[in-house]
């Protein structure tokens, strides 16, 4: 399934992918494939991806 | 160990000395890398089991046939086929996954290396194929490693390119 609001939270903040990937220490092949829904991250990379974008793990990657 | 033999092991020896400090030199000067995000450690781990199951039926396979049809190829110039061969499914598979090169490699600076490198064993393979030396006997002579290193970089090469094009294409269309 799609992040779609990992994508809008990074657009909110105008980053590109390859700027966050380059923040949380990874590629940009990487946040591509979070955003597509192709990879599960670990929790070590969602918190990074979180706090990067200050959000909460629950805003990000909960699906309620 | 006739003086042939023993120059052509002494030569083999120093070859391989020579491409490990190449290796360690790039390495110094990051030009290759060896730090990979978790995604790409996962999809490099699929890769290696691939690529070492593709390597275990290549030498079982090149087993098979020097037993069926004698011996068709030099022991070296075998085992290069197989390592060749799982290295390309290695290779291709990590290409595939996004996974193949590391964090702070260059594409371009990596890429230009292999097509030197492909160009380079395929130029010492055409002299040898054309000095008709790289089949003797009707068996494929120890000078075949060097077209089957170059032709396996090539494939790497030309699989990067591709995928490298296509990906960038559907991403324009995103």
């Amino acid at each position: 399934m799609k992040n779609l609001r990992l994508k809008a939270a990074r657009a909110a903040l105008d980053l590109s992918q390859q700027q966050l990937a380059d923040d949380v220490g990874v590629s940009r092949q990487t946040i591509n494939a979070i955003e597509k829904g192709d990879y599960n991250p670990t929790i070590k990379l969602c918190i990074a991806i979180c706090r990067r974008l200050g959000k909460t793990l629950d805003e990000l990657f909960w699906e309620g | 160990m006739d003086h042939y033999h023993a120059g052509a092991a002494l030569g083999i020896s120093v070859g391989i000395l020579a491409g490990l400090f190449v290796i360690v030199l790039l390495f110094k000067k990051k030009v290759l890398d060896m730090h990979f995000d978790e995604r790409q450690e996962r999809a490099r781990g699929k890769a290696f089991q691939y690529g070492f199951f593709t390597l275990l039926i290549a030498v079982y396979a090149y087993g098979v046939s020097d037993v069926m049809f004698g011996k068709w190829c030099d022991v070296l110039t075998g085992v290069t086929l197989c390592v060749a061969a799982g290295l390309c499914v290695f290779a291709v598979t990590c290409i595939l996954k996004d996974a193949y090169l590391s964090l702070r490699e260059k594409p371009r600076t990596v890429m230009t290396m292999f097509a030197l490198l492909s160009l380079l064993n395929l130029g010492i393979g055409g002299r040898h194929a054309w000095s008709g030396e790289l089949v003797e006997g009707g068996v494929l002579t120890f000078r075949a490693v060097n077209p089957i290193i170059g032709f396996a970089t090539l494939v790497i090469l030309a699989v990067y390119i591709v995928n490298h094009l296509l990906r960038s294409r559907e991403e324009e269309a995103e």
